[in-house]
């Protein structure tokens, strides 16, 4: 019962954080067709940040959230600006700018803080009892936060305009600027909005699991294999491909121990690919 | 995303007959020069980052030979891996010579690239490098998981040494040199016979070229054969050289970096991920004064070649002469108007 309940909140909570960081990266990348590998070290430096907030500054938890979501967002304007709007559609030179965008970060980082693990503090404390089942409130935020932040996403996709401006551009990018939609305005905010959502989630698992340098590499891996296993172009494909892919990293560890579990998690996700190349949910052939 | 993007543009010139040997003796005069260096400055340090350099340009030049094909695997470290620690648990656990265990684990790395180019053949574009990709990981995963057998965490030790009599670092330095120049020689040849033009048709339109009667599954398994087996041989060699191996090294950033080698370089000439991989390794080795700084170096170097270069270091000559004829155009144009 404790185990099984244990399961099921790891697997509530990296489900909602992979789909958190990958909903950002699948944005630019079906809109622009960017592979964005400096993802990854975006939802690092957000942790980073909001742990800068907190015990350096002093800033109320929350409101520090907020902050690094506007900071980490502007970032990521000035990014898709400077940084990817010039070589849209040249593949080679777009990882190149993500590389090195990338080692920048994790390089200042490593510089500025050093290696070692930190924890942001936790955002609630205690713990939630109910008969034999007991949860520590923060892992109860934790899910919430991510459901209710992927609710609004969805609905913003869906139900606004700017959103309907992204799926029109993500369906064909000349096509949307021929209706008048401003392509480079949508893409900024996509941005924006993506690199937000990585760095909430960075702060999240900052106070869940602890912070590095390089735990954006880790998640760099999961999104690619959460955006390619859903197919381009689907977002209600994210969240049943993120929910395979928690699934398998919380469950699988019970079965198989140690790195083997990796093993067969990544053994499964390319069968998956072989199965159906051009990904589950995608509407590109 | 089409196939074109992905794929290395190739473009070959004709040979021009007059100056048909200045292009050769040059590249000899630095290959000898590179042979005279410990001569000239014997210490062990400047040898031991040739050495690197020397195995990552093997590594670097046959991933290129994969991307001439128009694939893009995400995966060289991991096969460069295979090779490595195929090598060292086949010395340490049967007690085999290196003589013998080198090219025996770049055959079998060339055959594990072709099992799992078959399936992977089916993938496109994007979708390939990322089935690759995550088989790279897979592979580490593995290597983690293997216990004792393949160290696990904590990599693998006492491999035994290239050669048994000396472990002097002059040895090893001229194997490295004459195993590159063989490789790079077999590795031209193959980009410039009749298959390598094959490969560069696929990639140019593999519709086109399984309609004159290519068999574009097969050439594409060949290519990942041929630059599996000299990243397994570069692997091999690396893990005989250092004798320890870690994981880490073979990781998706250690992948990530062989990319850059070659894309910094120019992905469209075969000198590029040459240049590339010497300059992207000597420089932070070079520069081991700024410490914990050196990344930002390379980075910078990347984001100066993407921003300036879009050929890569090989066109900055082309470049050079270019902005220095416009300069030169443009003044003798003010100076007509001017009279």
């Amino acid at each position: 019962m404790e185990l099984g309940v244990a399961t099921v909140t790891n697997l509530l909570i990296l489900s909602s954080m992979y789909i958190l960081v990958a909903m950002g990266f699948a944005f630019l990348f079906n809109m622009l067709g960017i592979l964005n590998l400096a993802h990854g070290a975006i939802y690092m430096l957000g942790g980073y940040i909001g742990l800068a907030l907190i015990s350096a500054m002093g800033i109320n938890q929350w409101a520090a959230l907020a902050i690094t979501a506007v900071i980490i967002g502007a970032f990521g304007v000035f990014l898709e600006r400077f940084c990817f709007r010039p070589f849209v559609g040249d593949f080679n030179r777009v990882i190149m700018v993500c590389v090195a965008v990338a080692v920048i970060l994790q390089t200042g980082v490593n510089i500025l803080v050093g290696t070692q693990i930190l924890s942001l503090p936790p955002f609630v404390a205690g713990i939630f009892r109910a008969g034999p089942v007991s949860v520590s409130y923060e892992r109860i935020v934790t899910f919430a936060i991510g459901a209710v932040l992927l609710g609004t996403i969805v609905w913003f996709v869906n139900g606004t305009k700017w959103g309907q401006q992204m799926q029109a551009i993500s369906q064909d990018m000349q096509g949307a600027s021929l209706q008048g939609i401003n392509v480079s305005r949508v893409s900024a905010l996509a941005s924006f909005i993506g690199c937000a959502l990585a760095a909430i989630a960075g702060c999240l698992i900052g106070a869940y699991l602890g912070l590095g340098p390089y735990m954006g590499d880790f998640m760099l891996v999961k999104i690619l294999m959460l955006v390619f296993l859903a197919g381009i172009g689907s977002v209600s494909g994210i969240f049943i491909a993120g929910l395979v892919l928690g699934a398998l990293d919380s469950v699988l560890p019970l079965l198989v121990s140690g790195a083997a579990s990796d093993a067969v998690a990544v053994a499964i996700v390319v069968v998956l690919l072989l199965i159906r190349p051009q990904g589950f949910f995608g509407h590109e052939a | 995303m089409s196939n074109n993007q992905l794929s290395a543009s190739a473009t070959s010139e004709p040979a021009i007959d007059k100056r048909k040997w200045l292009k050769p003796s040059i590249l000899a005069g630095i290959v000898v020069l590179i042979a005279l260096l410990p001569m000239i400055h014997g210490s062990n340090y400047i040898m031991h980052i040739f050495i690197l350099t020397f195995i990552y340009i093997i590594a670097a030049v046959s991933l290129r030979t994969i991307t001439i094909s128009g694939q893009f695997p995400l995966a060289h470290a991991a096969f460069m891996g295979i090779g490595a620690y195929l090598a060292g648990m086949a010395s340490k656990w049967l007690g085999w010579p290196s003589w013998l265990t080198i090219p025996s684990a770049a055959i079998v790395t060339a055959g594990i690239g072709m099992l799992i180019g078959y399936p992977f053949a089916r993938l496109r574009a994007l979708y390939y490098a990322m089935g690759s990709l995550f088989f790279g990981i897979g592979v580490i995963y593995i290597v983690y998981a293997g216990g004792i057998w393949s160290g696990g965490y904590a990599g693998l030790t006492a491999i035994g040494p290239l050669f048994p009599l000396g472990t002097s670092k002059i040895y090893y330095y001229y194997f490295f040199i004459g195993l590159t120049v063989v490789c790079l020689l077999a590795l031209y040849r193959f980009e410039f016979c009749r298959i390598g033009t094959t490969l560069k048709a696929i990639a140019q339109s593999h519709l086109v070229a399984s309609s004159v009667g290519i068999n574009e599954g097969w050439y594409r398994i060949l290519a990942v054969g041929v630059g599996c087996f000299f990243a397994g041989l570069a692997g091999a060699s690396y893990a005989h050289y250092n004798m320890v191996l870690s994981p880490a090294s073979f990781g998706f950033m250690a992948t990530l970096w062989l990319v850059m080698y070659v894309l910094i370089g120019g992905i469209d000439s075969f000198a590029g991920p040459i240049i590339g991989t010497a300059i992207l390794v000597l420089l932070p080795e070079f520069s081991r004064d700024l410490k914990v700084y050196s990344p930002f170096l390379s980075a910078v170097l990347l984001l100066i070649v993407v921003f300036l270069m879009p050929q890569g270091l090989v066109g900055l000559p082309r470049l050079i002469r270019s902005w220095y004829s416009e300069r030169k155009k443009g003044k003798k144009i003010a100076h007509v108007s001017g009279n």
